[in-house]
């Protein structure tokens, strides 16, 4: 499937917009956007195959050498002066807010012109194929076991074209992302629901790593009707690479978004060259760090993607940045601006969050607790950058006595507390590594993005509830 | 909408289509402290076309987006290719809604302001508050959105809904030499009344510097945990969506008509699920299918009453008229009094990282990061600490205030007590 033929024929109304905006504002770029997604599901009872949240629309930004402005719409086509006009004054201010405006350094515009492309498989399936291996995931669990209710196979590709232009860039990016989920309500005595979640490129991959899993998907559901409720304390606890990624993300990785630096809304900020977490930990964030769902080109603020490491053998040595902060804190963007959709503004996110593995061996890491629980899947988790307080939800753990892990599941675990305690308590990091492509990540309770997280096994010491 | 309807209608084989079109016209404004960083402005028209195909005693429907660049030739090769993925899907059959127009426009103030004048006066209102010592608001942001949702379908639906709403994102933050510390309060509205929102914010601004004084409490804890409307609504919430149609037709659902979600001596809940709650953006007159909305009871003294939903899961479900889909809901008032409240230890939960609910492993908990902890003699704001407990042990022994509120769609008791929760 190549680069979106609308965007093609968009380039020179682009480049005609810059120009006649670039009369008003010292910055102007241009972010044309074509997302195609689409929700093959099925389970016991009904199927659903129809386009999933895509998006075709136009972003402009502007700089005028003080402040920020930006305007959305759908079409770029007509008068371009006319245009350039009504964007101005739609997106003026009230005369009274205008001497309430901040002042920035200038918005860089270096020159460059590239094409990027990362091909899919997606055009090998037809739609009547993947309803039917939606429909065959339903069945096959309903049919393996008489306590489940109900089954749901789905899978969600999507494909993303941008177009980025401003005076000295032209920019393409073209690429896509499949995930696949097979979910079972299960019975016996308790109400339950397990699943599993497959994220790639390659739809092929996805449909049977998801399909390799439905007696994994069984076998978890048939252990979380025996769970039982935590008891809330202090314990010893490894981490599977989902909760890792969710400690990365949550725990972290929203404190060294830096657009929250310019707000002073971040305790990161006052840590920069700081010991933040043990010793032998690091991290790393970027759309270029490992290839997983937020793995674009370029950002939408028309950054190239890069691998930022964000903590370095215990200290915090950088964060994330969007063209808007990096301007105000006169640092270089690191190519994290990204918005939910064109409609909506880019903000500092994260793109693929992960620690690095270490170099112990999982089981030596159980091995050495005497009692305490391992943590498996996300359910969600909350930031306090601020605060640096925690919640992060795991679905199911399982309890560690004398060095071995046991037959006892525990559900919900919902681990909390303070992020620095949390990070310094880590002392052992296995030679696993896994990054899952799966997540949506919101900031404070919108702006909804794909994003990925995880890296290996941790040891960690923390409040479970 | 016009042209779309024309393709349609001339499209041989459709047991049915509908068409959703959204115009959105916003005017944002973004604060890094009390410096305007950006300006936004946005008008897009988002339009969904779903066909409806009848096979074999199914039906089958499948949606696409319309985009505005799409010639009369991709919208034909679109509408084509929606039919050819309708047929796939083989579902039980259904009857889209019949025969209705309407075009309405929800109460608000704001329909004949100037976007640009409208967003000072909502920023000056928010900083009216920033009067704390010590205290300041960090980032402000402000949307106003303009909403026209027209939905129209092959049975003669042709609806309109316009709306006025405000969502405005603040940030208290209070700064000592020890510490700073910030709640996150979002605000959305459809009646802009300033005085209310500077005494909302200044409320806020008392709370954040609370939140600097607060300490976690020595020892773990059993005592009464009051939750405030945020919180109230999310429990509320996911029990009316045990009660809702889907839930139900997947055999998701825990608890089926005449089952209790209370066995105690606490407050009964009775729930409503209502298409319309004065100020929130969440009210509406019809649904996505363009069906009528019928306010519902679905729990009535604990009890489950009823159900609600789409207009397609209630004809699976034989309802005879489905309520649509609605989303708001309202709680009958309790007994509570503030006496009865104080009457025990209490901690009174002002701001959570998020309420977390498992109906399915009876749980109910969450950080806390402020709350104001009575011991049985003194009031002192807390933070550091989590709760948990049984979800069913705490409805037995739920007790609702007298007294009310309308939070988001959620209109009901300002307080919600939970007894007995353990909180570490």
């Amino acid at each position: 499937m190549p680069f979106s033929p609308y965007l093609n024929s968009m380039r020179g109304h682009c480049r005609a917009l810059v120009e006649a905006l670039g009369r008003r504002y010292a910055y102007v770029s241009v972010l044309g956007t074509d997302v195609h997604a689409a929700v093959y599901r099925a389970d016991r009872k009904t199927a659903m195959a129809r386009d999933g949240e895509g998006e075709c629309g136009f972003v402009i930004k502007l700089h005028n050498g003080r402040s920020f402005y930006e305007y959305a719409c759908d079409d770029i086509t007509g008068d371009k002066e006319e245009l350039a006009a009504r964007i101005a004054a739609r997106v003026a201010p009230a005369d009274a807010l205008t001497d309430r405006q901040i002042t920035t350094a200038p918005v860089a515009d270096p020159p460059m012109v590239r094409d990027f492309v990362r091909e899919t498989d997606f055009a090998d399936f037809d739609d009547a194929y993947l309803l039917d291996v939606c429909r065959s995931i339903s069945a096959e669990l309903c049919q393996k076991d008489d306590k489940v209710l109900n089954a749901i196979g789905m899978l969600q590709p999507y494909t993303v074209s941008k177009l980025f232009v401003t005076k000295n860039r032209e920019l393409t990016q073209h690429y896509g992302w499949a995930n696949g989920y097979a979910l079972v309500i299960y019975n016996d005595g308790k109400m339950v629901q397990a699943r599993h979640v497959e994220g790639g490129d390659r739809l092929r991959d996805v449909i049977d790593a998801t399909r390799a899993k439905l007696d994994d998907v069984l076998d978890l559901a048939r252990h979380l009707t025996k769970a039982q409720p935590i008891k809330p304390g202090v314990y010893d606890v490894i981490t599977d690479s989902s909760i890792t990624g969710l400690i990365a993300h949550e725990a972290f990785g929203h404190g060294v978004e830096m657009d929250q630096f310019v707000k002073d809304r971040a305790m990161a900020k006052h840590c920069v060259g700081q010991y933040v977490a043990s010793p032998i930990t690091n991290m790393h964030d970027g759309a270029a760090a490992t290839h997983s769902v937020a793995s674009y080109f370029f950002d939408d603020d028309g950054v190239l993607a890069q691998d930022t490491q964000i903590i370095k053998d215990g200290v915090l040595v950088a964060g994330l940045s969007d063209l808007a902060s990096a301007t105000q804190l006169g640092t270089a963007p690191t190519g994290n601006g990204r918005r939910d959709n064109y409609r909506r503004k880019a903000y500092a996110r994260m793109t693929n969050t992960f620690f690095s593995p270490g170099t112990d061996k999982l089981a030596d890491m159980i091995a050495s607790i005497d009692h305490g629980y391992m943590l498996f899947e996300t359910n969600n988790g909350m930031e306090d950058p601020k605060n640096w307080q925690i919640q992060c939800t795991a679905e199911y753990g399982i309890e560690i006595e004398h060095g071995k892990l046991t037959d006892r599941y525990v559900s919900p675990v919902v681990m909390s507390g303070s992020v620095p305690e949390l990070l310094k308590s880590i002392s052992m990091i296995s030679d696993g590594f896994t990054v899952h492509g799966s997540g949506f990540c919101g900031k404070g309770y919108k702006e909804w993005v794909r994003v990925s997280d995880g890296g290996p096994n941790l040891k960690v010491r923390c409040k479970l509830g | 909408m016009n042209r779309i309807k024309a393709m349609l209608e001339a499209t041989p084989g459709l047991y049915g289509y509908r068409v959703s079109q959204k115009a959105v016209q916003s005017y944002e404004l973004f604060f890094v402290h009390k410096q305007l960083e950006t300006v936004r402005s946005t008008d897009t028209l988002a339009t969904d076309v779903t066909v409806y195909v009848a096979n074999e005693n199914t039906v089958g429907d499948s949606t696409f987006h319309v985009y505005a660049s799409m010639t009369d030739d991709d919208l034909q090769a679109a509408i084509q290719a929606a039919v050819a993925r309708a047929a796939l899907v083989r579902n039980q059959p259904y009857e889209l809604p019949a025969g209705e127009t309407l075009q309405v426009q929800l109460p608000t103030n704001m329909a004949d302001a100037d976007p640009k004048e409208l967003g000072r006066q909502i920023a000056d209102a928010v900083y009216a508050a920033d009067t704390v010592p010590g205290g300041s608001i960090n980032a402000l942001e402000i949307f106003l959105y303009r909403d026209t949702l027209r939905v129209i379908n092959s049975r003669g639906v042709d609806k309109t809904q316009t709306m006025h709403r405000v969502m405005l994102e603040a940030i208290p933050t209070f700064t000592d030499r020890e510490q700073s510390v910030e709640l996150y309060e979002d605000y959305r509205f459809t009646v802009f009344e300033p005085a209310k929102l500077t005494a909302e914010i200044a409320e806020k601004m008392q709370q954040v510097a609370d939140r600097a004084a607060a300490r976690k409490p020595e020892g773990p804890l059993t005592l009464n945990v009051i939750l405030r409307p945020h919180e109230i609504r999310r429990l509320i919430g996911e029990l009316a969506r045990d009660c809702a149609y889907q839930s139900i037709y997947a055999h998701a659902n825990l608890h089926a008509q005449g089952e209790s979600w209370q066995n105690g001596d606490g407050d009964k809940l009775t729930v409503t699920m209502k298409a319309v709650v004065p100020g929130s953006e969440r009210s509406a007159h019809f649904d996505e299918d363009g069906a009528a909305l019928t306010d519902t009871t679905v729990i009535e003294k604990g009890v489950v009453c009823g159900s609600f939903g789409p207009s397609r899961f209630g004809q699976y479900l034989g309802i005879a008229k489905p309520s649509g889909n609605l989303q708001c809901v309202q709680v009958a008032p309790g007994t509570l009094t503030r006496a009865e409240m104080e009457a025990a230890p209490y901690l009174d939960c002002v701001s959570m990282s998020g309420l977390q609910l498992d109906l399915y492993n009876d749980y109910i908990g969450g950080e806390i990061r402020l709350a104001y902890y009575y011991d049985g003699h003194t009031r002192r704001p807390v933070t550091g600490i989590t709760m948990s407990a049984k979800l069913s042990d705490v409805l037995g022994g739920l007790r609702l205030s007298a007294e009310t509120d309308v939070f988001g769609p959620y209109q009901g008791p300002d307080r919600a007590l939970l007894p007995n929760v353990a909180v570490l």
